[in-house]
């Protein structure tokens, strides 16, 4: 079974160095957000996939359309962040952007550092509308301000989108009809970096601790459970072990989700079971290592979840042969110094009715490592695309699978959170 | 606006300048531990949303007596010293969901807090030290009992306990109330609008806000209320004010709502501005052993500051954060006082609170370098 895999870098904007939104709209084409962090005064801009030329169709610049310039002197809007969330009535594709790029003359920014100085302090997360028949931004509006947006989920059947504000981890209600947005609670000091909805319109994520937390707008609060996701007990305790990454199961009855922690754990959630749910331990996703190092999450790192139009999960997953690299091997790589990579983007494949699980394709940049997938999806041709995190312009991998395998809108039903 | 030219990382000064950014905006001095509301692994922390800390008290053993609210009250003991470490829930208070103060007397503790219906006293015996909580312990939560109150269950403003911890004085939105801390008794000392926090002043006698210009001031052994006691210098005065009594000083700091810092002396005269906090609203403040008054400020972010007898200038210390075993950033502070051995005890009033602790970095001897 042959997989393609090809490569499709952000050559438009060779500033980008993290694709960390990657989703499909509810035209069942590919969105990407070609974000630039680490680049003072940086960007994002919004690109989708165009499956008729086979390239990449640059939409706009995120910063000129919300009235917030990368050269303003405040933190940018240089990223989006696991914030694209499709609406499906109406054909609008909802995204929201994080910080985290310093001001354009600055080194870095912390949020912390310039809460309280409105020189340098983010505008705040800014939420967009985007109507994808049209090609035009409806509207937008400051989701959270002062803070960015980590990740999204919308209930389109209440017509509210959830968000999870960085750095003060709270939890946001935006009520769309009316544009509001509400303050549900502080979660803790980690951000989890998805939120789920379930059938019943309960938003789901994690806390610091790896407990799983709930807000059920029938109860009107954020509650937790007490007992804590899968880790690896030799080592950890549950602290860290929040959620990277969640894709439902097609038919909606459970959700496959990965922490976002060293030796990351593949989790699968029935979430409508017993008062908690029930959590079912999949077992770590990447090779063992020195647990005497602590782990470079950037290195030891799970994420890319969809599934296919063939009805399996498949995920990308880093390997690496012995030990697990520093990133300055990863360098040393880029640089010619090592001849083989240190680590690799393995493409999985598991079988939701066995839990087997196999190696499907390696995904290969020619300039660099590729172990880190922010986000996976399908599209409305049955194509797999994985966004990428790495040296400048960085990009997004399309994956070809076997015919047999590619089936037309496999995006539906569509996922609903970024 | 000049043109701002993207950063150049070739710059000598880049790393120190992007570490400054990132590493600067916390903790600049001295250690910040924040403490969970629970016994650790042994007991649950309180739930989320029930466990915004608002008011705390220091009895004179050491212990710390803290009152949570949100979607319910608590309140609480804490114990950081000997073999203790723990936070323990001494009771939920029916029908409270915020405290606004814990009074420590020498063998009880009188809470004040509010709920729909108004506000409510509570008592309790203080809490014995426990066995060991390393190795073994036995531990009971024990009756909360509630106060009759002289008249309707006004809101309660603030409460502290008054010099010699016999008396609570209670600040509610109409009058002044005294508690027997012991007895259980509670009088009316006198009617009047209650705005902001209180707190003892340098003479032993309670303070606070009487209009918009001048302070009341009850001494508490003689049962005298004396309105319009003290004059106030020109400043924002208003309920958002914030007091810290320095014992050992014989003075009592004041900031008013835009954080101008005032001084309250045994003369009985306010005098300042002496500085300036940089951030407003000043949430919470108090005195270490040697004079120096930290405090947490500031909207949405509070930041801590440290101001020094003597200096100018109040030192902005930056973002509270814990990394000795529980991991936190702590953005809101609504009480603060002096623990056993002078650190600063903060209530953490926001969800998931904790009790945190403060240890100042130690002063360096005269001459020498910190």
């Amino acid at each position: 079974m042959s997989y393609e895999v090809i490569w499709h870098p952000f050559v438009e904007h060779p500033d980008s160095d993290s694709c960390w939104s990657l989703s499909v709209g509810p035209d069942g084409r590919i969105y990407a957000a070609a974000c630039a962090e680490g680049v003072p005064g940086g960007i994002v801009k919004l690109v989708r996939y165009n499956d008729r030329t086979g390239g990449l169709d640059y939409l706009f610049d995120l910063d000129r359309m919300v009235d917030d310039p990368g050269d303003s002197g405040r933190a940018t809007q240089c990223k989006i962040h696991y914030s694209f969330a499709p609406s499906m009535h109406d054909g609008v594709l909802y995204m929201a952007t994080h910080l985290s790029g310093p001001p354009i003359d600055q080194p870095a920014y912390s949020p912390w550092n310039s809460w309280h100085d409105p020189q340098r302090c983010f505008r705040g997360s800014a939420l967009v509308a985007f109507d994808t028949a049209r090609d035009e931004v409806l509207w937008w509006d400051t989701l959270i301000p002062k803070e960015g947006c980590r990740c999204l989920v919308h209930d389109e059947g209440r017509g509210k989108l959830y968000a999870l504000g960085y750095p003060r981890d709270h939890l946001i209600e935006y009520d769309i009809a009316t544009r509001t947005g509400r303050d549900l609670g502080r979660i803790g000091s980690i951000n989890s970096q998805v939120l789920l909805l379930d059938g019943r319109g309960r938003v789901w994520t994690t806390d610091d601790f790896g407990h799983l937390v709930r807000y059920d707008p029938a109860v009107g609060r954020i509650e937790r459970s007490l007992t804590v996701l899968p880790h690896d007990a030799t080592y950890q305790t549950g602290w860290h072990s929040v959620f990277y990454d969640a894709v439902a199961s097609p038919d909606r009855r459970c959700v496959y989700a990965v922490t976002w922690n060293g030796s990351p754990r593949l989790v699968r959630l029935w979430l409508e079971e017993g008062p908690w749910g029930r959590v079912e331990d999949l077992g770590s996703v990447t090779p063992g290592h020195d647990r005497t190092v602590p782990e470079d999450y950037f290195v030891d790192h799970c994420g890319g979840l969809t599934f296919g139009g063939d009805g399996q999960l498949y995920y990308v997953a880093s390997h690496w042969p012995d030990d697990a690299p520093s990133e300055g091997d990863l360098n040393r790589f880029r640089k010619g110094e090592l001849s083989r990579r240190p680590v690799e983007g393995w493409l999985w494949r598991l079988d939701p009715a066995t839990l087997v699980r196999e190696k499907v394709a390696e995904l290969v940049r020619p300039d660099a490592c590729s172990q880190y997938v922010s986000r996976g999806a399908a599209d409305r041709n049955g194509d797999l695309f994985f966004g990428h995190v790495g040296p400048r312009p960085v990009g997004l991998f399309r994956v070809v699978p076997p015919p047999e395998r590619r089936k037309a809108d496999a995006h539906l039903p569509i996922r609903v959170w970024g | 606006m000049a043109k701002r030219e993207r950063f150049d990382y070739s710059r000598p000064d880049a790393r120190a300048l992007r570490d400054r950014i990132v590493h600067g905006a916390f903790v600049t001095e001295g250690a910040m531990v924040a403490f969970p509301t629970c016994f650790p692994a042994v007991t649950v922390p309180l739930p989320g949303d029930e466990s915004r800390i608002t008011a705390l008290d220091v009895a004179e053993d050491g212990m710390v007596y803290a009152g949570a609210g949100g979607r319910a009250c608590h309140l609480l003991v804490g114990m950081f010293h000997g073999i203790t470490g723990m936070v323990f829930d001494l009771g939920q208070v029916p029908g409270a969901d915020r405290a606004a103060g814990v009074c420590c007397g020498k063998g009880k503790f009188v809470a004040a807090v509010n709920g729909p219906d108004g506000g409510q006293l509570i008592t309790r015996r203080l809490e014995p030290l426990p066995f060991d909580l390393i190795q073994e312990w036995h531990i009971a939560r024990r009756p909360l009992e509630r106060l009759s109150l002289p008249a309707s269950a006004e809101p309660i403003v603030h409460a502290v306990a008054a010099a010699g911890r016999d008396t609570a004085v209670v600040l509610t939105e109409g009058r002044l109330l005294a508690v027997d801390i012991e007895a259980g008794s509670v009088r009316t000392v006198g009617e009047l609008a209650g705005r902001g926090r209180i707190a003892r002043g340098p003479d032993g006698a309670v303070y606070g806000l009487d209009g918009s210009a001048s302070l009341w001031r009850y001494d508490a052994g003689a049962d005298r209320l004396e309105r319009g006691a003290v004059a106030l210098p020109p400043g924002q005065w208003g309920p958002g004010i914030a007091w810290a009594p320095d014992a050992g000083g014989a003075l009592s700091y004041l900031a008013d709502e835009a954080g101008a810092l005032f001084v309250l002396d045994a003369s009985g005269t306010v005098h300042g501005p002496v500085a300036q906090v940089p951030l407003a609203p000043v949430t919470c403040m108090a005195v270490t052993f040697d004079g120096r008054l930290f405090g947490s400020a500031g909207e949405g972010m509070s930041r801590l500051f440290r101001f020094t007898p003597g200096e100018p200038i109040v030192a902005d210390l930056g973002v509270a954060v814990s990394v000795f075993e529980r991991r936190r950033y702590g953005y809101s502070f609504a009480d603060a006082a002096v623990g056993r051995d002078g650190e600063i005890v903060f209530a953490e009033n926001d969800d998931l609170g904790h009790v945190w602790l403060y240890f100042p970095r130690i002063q360096a001897r005269q001459g020498g370098s910190a």
